[in-house]
């Protein structure tokens, strides 16, 4: 009986501090929430206002789980896009807010919240690593280490972070500014020869041979790839005969084999790209 | 009576100083000592937490059992450091974000179950109460000599990120990264605890 009072003692003591522990806690919230949900709104809205001086008025629209909000100016005009996502990097999630103005340039960066390594990865924060990202439009390559920095010892936090702003302003281009994706390339400037590209394809590298003979694509041979065999195979197949066909690289590429196929065409692209400027040191091998 | 209260509270200070002498709460003492700011606040995180639980913790002495006393403290310490990471969040946002994951963290700080245990748990309220502050007081002291240290010689400033910052050297000053990081962190905190040992051995302080 002794044994039983007991064991309802404690029971009844764990029960008791725990129930009071979470009435403290649900009030402590019911007290903070508000302050720090409008902290952070107004800091956003601060920013918001800073990269789109002219804005009056936002609309908020969400697609895959990140936030980007339409910036409009007094008359209802579309000044850009404030967009909100997160990316895994060295400590954890960094989110940051992009804003992007109508021709698909950044306007703005700026780091929300990070868990990166102080005095290494927190460089993420520093404006002279932030800078180097304003003006820049969806059609520059934003690759690190080539026309964005990434900071020694810092690599992962700064690359990450540079992968997914690249990734995001595709994003804003394609969907809320309904801009092309890719510059036409005219193919008839190029002179004759036989030019060699790299794209990424699904798992690494793919790197092809383009011939031009009289302004016209003739041949394009897969010199490289790291792909899956059967679906390269596919890709092979399907892709270079309607680069070829149409003269045009704006070819469907929903084959089965997307990832590969896309890359080809990346691949194609950048050999033209290539012999349209042959000084252009585009070198971005080793 | 009243000397045994300012016993409580210096104890904590000197004799047991928990960073100098029991050499307890040893993650957060060597992860945000970057700036004094963090040290100082994280300390002062630290007294307000320690002082509340040991205060809780006395009071409820006779009515918690044996067998779950240690889960009852971890209950009362982590209500405390929730709120205290709120209140931080709310109203000092920048010390919110500069402590990061170290605010929750104190929960399984040492000194502070480790005065629950050894003295709130069995001591009355008053004197728990001077415990807590006490030894909150030895940690934040602790916190800001090793940040003091770092700032200056890692970073170069005094007081950087708050209204009163200093940049104390001139402009071609090339600080001792390597201080502001964890290593530098073990490196001064072995510094400081030979020259206490000097000092304590000196003034014959056991």
């Amino acid at each position: 009986m002794s044994d039983l009072k007991h064991l309802l003692k404690i029971i009844l003591t764990l029960v008791v501090v725990t129930a009071v522990s979470a009435g403290l806690l649900a009030g402590a919230n019911l007290l903070t929430a508000p302050i720090i949900a409008r902290q952070q709104e107004e800091k956003y809205r601060a920013a918001l206002q800073e990269y789109f001086p002219q804005a009056a008025d936002y609309k908020r629209e969400n697609l895959e789980g990140d936030a980007f909000d339409l910036v409009y100016d007094a008359a209802g005009g579309l000044l850009g896009v404030m967009a909100s996502t997160a990316v895994q990097g060295y400590g954890g999630p960094i989110s940051y807010n992009l804003a992007v103005d109508k021709e698909g340039r950044i306007v703005g960066l700026r780091i929300v919240e990070h868990s990166e390594t102080q005095g290494v990865g927190d460089v993420i924060e520093k404006s002279q690593f932030q800078q180097q990202f304003i003006g820049k439009g969806y059609r520059d390559p934003l690759k690190p280490g080539e026309d964005v920095d990434t900071v020694s010892g810092a690599t992962i936090s700064t690359s990450s972070l540079i992968e997914s702003i690249r990734s995001l302003l595709t994003v804003v281009a394609e969907n809320f500014l309904q801009l092309e994706d890719e510059e036409a390339i005219d193919i008839s400037a190029v002179p004759d020869g036989t030019y060699r590209g790299t794209g990424e394809g699904l798992f690494d590298k793919i790197v092809v041979d383009v011939t031009v003979a009289g302004g016209r694509i003739t041949v394009i041979e897969i010199v490289e790839h790291s792909e899956t065999p059967t679906y390269m195979a596919e890709a092979a197949a399907l892709i270079p005969p309607q680069i070829i066909d149409q003269q045009s690289l704006d070819v469907d590429t929903k084959t089965g084999a997307t990832g590969s196929s896309n890359g080809i065409v990346e691949a194609v692209r950048d050999a033209l790209i290539r012999a349209l400027n042959p000084e252009g040191g585009e070198n971005n091998e080793e | 009576m009243k000397n045994s209260y300012l016993a409580d509270i210096t104890r904590g200070i000197f004799k047991e100083n928990p960073t100098f002498r029991l050499v307890l709460g040893m993650c957060p003492t060597l992860a945000v000592t970057v700036l004094v700011k963090n040290g100082l606040g994280m300390g002062l995180a630290v007294v307000a937490v320690l002082t509340c639980s040991n205060i809780v913790i006395s009071s409820l002495r006779r009515f918690i059992p044996e067998q779950v006393r240690i889960p009852c403290y971890i209950v009362i310490i982590a209500t405390f450091v929730s709120i205290v990471e709120m209140v931080l969040q709310a109203f000092v946002p920048s010390l919110y974000a500069a402590l990061g994951v170290f605010v929750p963290l104190i929960v399984v700080n040492c000194i502070i179950l480790g005065r629950a245990e050894a003295f709130a748990g069995k001591q009355p309220v008053l004197r728990s109460l001077c415990d807590g502050i006490g030894s909150g007081l030895g940690f934040t002291l602790g916190l800001l000599l090793l940040s003091l240290v770092r700032e200056v010689f890692g970073n170069g400033t005094l007081l950087a990120e708050t209204n009163y910052a200093v940049q104390l050297f001139g402009p071609n000053f090339e600080p001792m990264r390597l201080l502001a990081q964890p290593a530098g962190a073990f490196l001064v905190l072995g510094l400081l605890l030979a020259l206490t040992n000097i000092v304590f051995k000196r003034l014959q302080i056991e």
